[in-house]
Parts: structure tokens; sequence; C-alpha cells
């Protein structure tokens, strides 16, 4: 008995091996020598790499940048709930339980945009809604609107850009959240319509409730992927600019390693992104995490 | 079956053990070496076959921006000669881009032979990389031009390739400088001289004309370092100045500085000229909605060909009474091989594209300026060329203008032009004056720079 056990524990590791390497090569590795790399003055060329020691965590924490920085990452992530998160479950709900003709061809119609690359769907809404040329502006130009210099606009470059990641995340997200959502028994919902409960209140009190193990899921996504995904319409589009307004944590740790070879401030920074994502991570277990119905 | 599994898994293991072999090795700093070994065999195996030593030539020519011409020139070489193999190798996103590849290649103990540097990366290429310098390159493999370098070439063009130490990095190669293009239709309909303007105050005048005629925007001007070089240098600012103990300052600040950018952030907020990208700049041009783009000269083929509308350039305007100073725009090329085999046959590559006719082709592929004496003259060069494209002429006629790109020295360079970018952001953008702006921003760059 004993024995059989060892050698499926044996077994178990063996599956698992091949994974456990490849994170420990390109997940693990990596991050020990940012670490590393966090304490020391160098550029990728130089044969010495000075030891700093705390330095360039101190010089990003004076830097002004750094705070602009960290408060366009806060608005990143509350718009892209707001379009990958919010959104995608309303529309699920919808689909489900509200709308009856037609399903299928909404499925599609909002997956699809979702296997584009992020880098043409950049070039084409440059295009789109050029503010001077755009057919978007011209339109509006009809109704006597204009429409703002965005690339240019504090706040508004953050809402553009997110809005063109969601044309990417957003079907994926749908797709997922549908599926819990479709998990959800339709015998529950017909039981609270008869008792004639309001659509609110079911989205509310019974569909996200016991849909919520995808949906931690996709909140979770929402944030970490997305400020991936946010990384190519910036680098597309703006470079970061005007003055930092559209840079986030994720493109501002590329921009000082290889724009600016300073790796050493990248890698405190990257550190610093790290070290915000794991609290965040430790605030969902705390509280949402406890909440959840795992429906096995 | 149970058998089965454990072979399975003693494959498994077996190849995983590889894996974190290679693992081993690739992170333990012995990169170098393989590299070297994969050389040597690469080697061995081309001397094999006829004993044709391999180069590569890396540069960022996209298909539409010179790409066609990159792989014209190489397959002609690589043709024409028995003992040489180029291969090209495109790098995407311009300058920085390849300047990122070579930095991880480098990092790696690899190199490549003939590489293209952007003007604005000469310090930091020459600080941080080893080269050969093209004078080395001819005393060691081609000893009897010892003067090829001053025959052929301007002192003040190959003077865009000599860094701050004074050492001559590599040879200019591609060559721009912003020019003004501008609607002749939309001018025509706004009661303008179909001259175009001479003088940046012109441009101001011509916009506010366009825009109370026609309803369009008046101008487009690339708002990146180099525009702003243009604009501001030509008013008498000085991007990197040097005192009489060689010291090196910026001197942006300055009277004729503040003007220049004071008047560009006063017509964008008047509304007379947009406030965009590049990239939407050049498209709200080509579209019609704007009435002058102060952008490359490289820029050409693009307008050209999509533009709807009678198009011309005119020379960079200047400012009433004052000289005309232009950033060089484009790169140079540099011999990064490090082998003395590799390093001759990358010269002998080299003096194959900057012959009359490989500046020729390159020339009509990218609309570059050719930085070689006698090409444009030249009846194998670009005689008819020239004579047919009205518009090289706004670059090919104010060379004289022609200064560095600013490349800031030492390890601060690149922050520098972060500095200066973010800057123009703020002041373009109507949240500080430009007097403000730069003087804030001459602060900082001053102490970064040492001072």
């Amino acid at each position: 008995m004993k024995k059989r056990k060892a050698k499926e524990h044996l077994l178990a590791g063996v599956f698992i091996l091949p994974a456990l390497i490849a994170f420990c090569i390109f997940m693990f590795w990596p991050l020990i020598r940012t670490i590393y790399l966090s304490f020391f003055d160098w550029n990728m060329i130089k044969p010495v790499k000075e030891f700093v020691g705390l330095q360039n965590y101190i010089d990003l924490f004076k830097d002004e940048v750094t705070y602009k920085i960290l408060g366009n990452t806060v608005i990143y992530i509350a718009i892209l709930l707001v379009l990958n998160f919010v959104a995608p479950y309303v529309v699920s709900f919808l689909l489900t339980f509200i709308i009856k003709k037609g399903k299928s061809f909404y499925k599609t119609a909002f997956f699809l945009p979702s296997v584009i690359s992020l880098v043409v769907g950049s070039v084409l809404y440059v295009w789109i809604l050029n503010p001077i040329s755009g057919p978007v502006a011209i339109i509006l130009k009809n109704f006597g609107m204009q429409l703002p210099t965005w690339s240019k606009t504090d706040g508004l470059v953050i809402v553009i850009l997110s809005l063109i990641t969601s044309w990417k995340v957003f079907g994926y997200n749908f797709i997922i959240v549908l599926g819990g959502v479709m998990g959800v028994s339709q015998e529950v919902i017909e039981a609270a319509k008869i008792d004639n409960i309001s659509d609110f209140k079911i989205f509310t009190q019974i569909v996200l409730p016991m849909s919520s193990a995808t949906g931690v899921y996709v909140l979770i996504m929402t944030i970490i992927q997305g400020l991936q995904y946010v990384y190519t319409p910036i680098t597309v589009v703006t470079q970061g600019g005007p003055n930092n307004a559209s840079s986030n944590l994720i493109y501002q740790s590329y921009h000082e390693a290889f724009t600016l070879y300073q790796t050493g401030d990248a890698s405190a920074l990257s550190v610093i992104t790290m070290a915000l994502f794991i609290v965040l991570l430790l605030l969902e277990f705390k509280f949402v995490e406890k909440g959840v119905y795992y429906e096995n | 079956m149970k058998r089965k599994l454990r072979r399975l898994s003693a494959v498994l293991l077996a190849a995983s053990m590889v894996m974190t072999g290679c693992g081993a090795t690739e992170s333990s700093g012995k990169a170098t070496t393989t590299t070297i070994a994969k050389n040597e065999t690469a080697k061995s195996e081309t001397i094999k076959s006829d004993e044709k030593i391999t180069i590569e030539y890396w540069h960022c020519n996209a298909e539409a921006q010179g790409g066609a011409a990159v792989e014209e020139l190489v397959s002609k070489f690589n043709e024409e000669n028995d003992h040489i193999e180029v291969i090209a190798k495109y790098n995407p996103d311009m300058y920085a881009g390849l300047m990122k590849n070579l930095q991880a290649e480098v990092a790696v103990g690899n190199t490549p032979a003939v590489v293209q540097i952007g003007w604005s990366y000469l310090e930091y290429f020459s600080n941080n990389f080893s080269y050969l310098t093209p004078q080395d390159a001819i005393a060691k493999y081609d000893a009897e031009n010892s003067t090829y370098l001053t025959d052929n070439f301007l002192p003040n063009i190959l003077n865009l390739a000599v860094n701050t130490a004074g050492e001559q990095v590599g040879i200019p190669y591609s060559l721009s400088s912003p020019v003004l293009y501008y609607n002749v239709d939309l001018f025509r309909e706004a009661g303008l001289s179909e001259e175009g303007p001479q003088t940046w105050e012109q441009v101001y005048e011509y916009s506010k004309i366009i825009n109370e005629k026609t309803g369009k925007y008046g101008c487009y001007i690339e708002d990146d370092n180099w525009g702003a070089q243009a604009l501001l240098e030509s008013n008498g600012a000085q991007f990197i100045a040097t005192d009489e103990a060689g010291n090196m300052y910026t001197d942006i600040a300055s009277e004729g500085g503040i003007e220049a950018m004071q008047m560009w952030a006063d017509m964008i907020a008047e509304g007379l000229i947009p406030h965009v990208t590049w990239d939407e700049g050049c498209q709200a041009f080509n579209a019609g909605e704007v009435a002058m783009l102060y952008t490359t000269i490289a820029r050409r083929a693009s307008v050209q060909s999509t533009a709807q509308f009678e198009a011309a350039a005119v020379n960079s305007p200047v400012w009433e009474g004052k000289e005309r100073v232009i950033p060089a725009g484009g790169c140079m090329l540099a011999i990064t091989a490090q082998e003395e085999e590799e390093q001759a046959a990358a010269w002998e590559f080299m003096k194959y594209l900057y012959s009359i006719e490989g500046m020729a082709t390159w020339t009509i592929g990218t609309g570059y300026v050719p930085p070689r004496k006698d090409v444009a003259d030249s009846p194998e060069g670009l005689k008819s060329f020239l004579e047919e494209n009205e518009m090289m002429k706004a670059a090919t006629t104010q060379m004289d203008g022609v200064v560095s790109w600013a490349s800031f020295p030492g390890d601060a360079g690149l922050e520098i032009d972060q500095i200066l970018s973010d800057t123009q952001d703020q002041i373009l953008g109507g949240s500080i004056t430009a007097k403000d702006g730069l003087a804030a921003a001459q602060d900082k760059i001053n102490a970064l720079l040492g001072n």
C-alpha cells in the first residue's frame, strides 16, 4: 500500500516536472534575476554592474513620475474592470436569460474581434479615431461636433487606449463569463421568475453568486492581463505620452529598461509592481475568495 | 502497462534533465562560449562550400521604407563577388529597435558586421559598443585608398558621425532633413502664393488665413526632439553647446528658443494647427485636412502616393533674418564585426553601398539625400531622377544648413532626450509656458551634464 502511494507520488512528480521546469526557466529565474538587478546600476552592456543598494528604489519613490504612473495604472484598472469585467457579465446575463433570438450571432460577433492582433487593432484605431481626418471625426463634424485630440489629452488618452484594448479582451472574457452564467441552473431562474423577482435582482442575487468562481477568475485576469495588453496600444499609439499621461507600470518598466537602458530602475519598478500585485491578490483571497461558490 | 508507464517516465525524466541542463548553461553566463563555438562551426561549413565568408548587415528598412532597396543592393553585391555572402537582417521599430536588438545580441557575445546607427544613438553606441572606425578599416584592409573619406564626402557631412570625443564612429549613410510639404489646392483656395512659405512667421500668418478661408488646419509640425531642434536652433537656441573650457551644456531656454517654442504652442492654443501624434498628423495632411506638413524628406514617397491633391515641398522655413539650422535625420553605417576576416568583408560591402550606383539605388528606394559627393550630378547616379522629382530639391538644396541631431553624451544621454520630449508635451499641451518649461528643462539637463 505504502509502496503504491510512493509510486503515485513519483509519477505525479514526473508529470508536473515539464511544467515546473518551464516555470523555473521562464518565470522564477527571471524573477530572481530581476530582484538581483534592482540593486545595481547597469545598462545591460557595461562589463561592471555597480552595486547601489536601495538607491534605485529611493530614486523611484522620489520621482514624481512614479506617482503619476501609479495613478494612471489605477485609472486603467478601473476602466478595464468596467469594460472587460462588468460589461461582459451584463451582456452574458442578457444573452442567457433575457434575449431569445439570434444568440449565436451575438456570441460570434462579440468574440470575433479578439482573434485579431492587438497591433493591427491599434493601427486601425489610430486611423478610425484620427481626431482630424478619421471617419469618426468626419461623422461628428456633420453633426457640428469635434473629436477631441485624445492622443494628446491627459485622461482621455487612457480611456481611448483602454477601449482599443477592450476590443481584444472583451470577447475572450465574454466567452468565459458566458460559460459561467450559462452554468447557473435554468430551474432556479424559472422559479425566481414565477415569484415575480425583478431581472436586476435575479442578476445580482442569483446569477452573480452562483457564477462567482468564473467571475473571480475573470476579475483577476482583467486586472493583470489587462495591464499587459494595454502595453501594445501604448507602444503603437503614444509611447507613454503626452508627458507620461498614458504610461502604466508595465509600460514604464519596459521603457526604462529598453528605451533608456536603465536596467536597475526598470527592475526596481518591476519589483514594486509585483509587490503591488501580491497585495492585490492577498486582498482578493481575504475578501473575495471566501464568498465564492464552487459547484463541486 | 506498468512497464510502459515506467519507460515513459524515464524518457520524460531524461528529456527534462536535458532541458534543465540547457537552462543552466544558458543562465550561468557561458553563452559566449556557446555562440563562439556556433560561429566556428558555421565558418568551417562555409569554408567547405566555396570558402565564402558570411556577414550580417542590420537595417531598419521595412518593405515599404527602403527594404526593397536593401534587398536589391545585397543580392547584387552577393552576385558580383565570390567570397562574401551578406545576410540582410531587418529590425522593426527603427533605430531604437535595432539598438535594442544589438544590445541583446552583444549581451550574448554575438555581433553583426555592419549596422545602421541612428544619429541620436551616436554617443550611446560609441560609449558602449566595440566598433572599428572607418579610417582604421581603411588603414587595415584598404591602405591604398587612405584618402577615401575626404575624397568622397563633404566635411560637414562626415562630421555628423563624429562623437563628442572627436572620433569618426561611422560613415553617414541615410541622410534626411525636414522640409515643408504643402497642399497647393488648399493654398489656391485660400488665395495664398503657390510658392509656399519661406519663414516661420509666414507659416503662422498662412495658417491663420487658411483657417479663416477654408476651415482647415494650417500646419502639422513633427512634434519630437527632431522637429523641435530645427525650430529652436534656427532661432538661435542650442541643444548642445560647449563653453571655453570644453564643458557641454544646453542652451534651449535662450530668448530665441523660448520665442520659437511659444509661437508653436500659441498656434496650437489658437486652434490653427493640430496637437496630435506624428502618425495622425501625416494622415490628416494626406487626407487634405491640414494644409502644411513639416516633417522629414523621407516621407516624400508616402505623400506622393497617398495625397489626392497637388502637393509640393519647400526648404525648411527660416526665422526672419536668421540662418537655417536643421538636424540631420537618418543613420550612419558602423562596423561592429570583431574578427579580421569579417571586418575586411564588412568594409568591402560598405564600399559597395557607398559607390555611386549603390547610393543612387538607395536614394531612389528611400527618398534619403545622398551623403556622398558626385551622386547628384552623375548620369549613373541621380541626375535624371532629381530632374523628375521636384520635391527632392527641397532637401538637396539645404544641405549647407544640416547639423547633427543632438545626441547627448554620457550615461544620462537618453534620459535627457526623455526630459526634452516630456517638456515639449507640457508646453504644447498648454500646461506650462515655453519660458518656464524650457528653463526648468535646461536646469535639469545641465545638472545631468554635470554643470
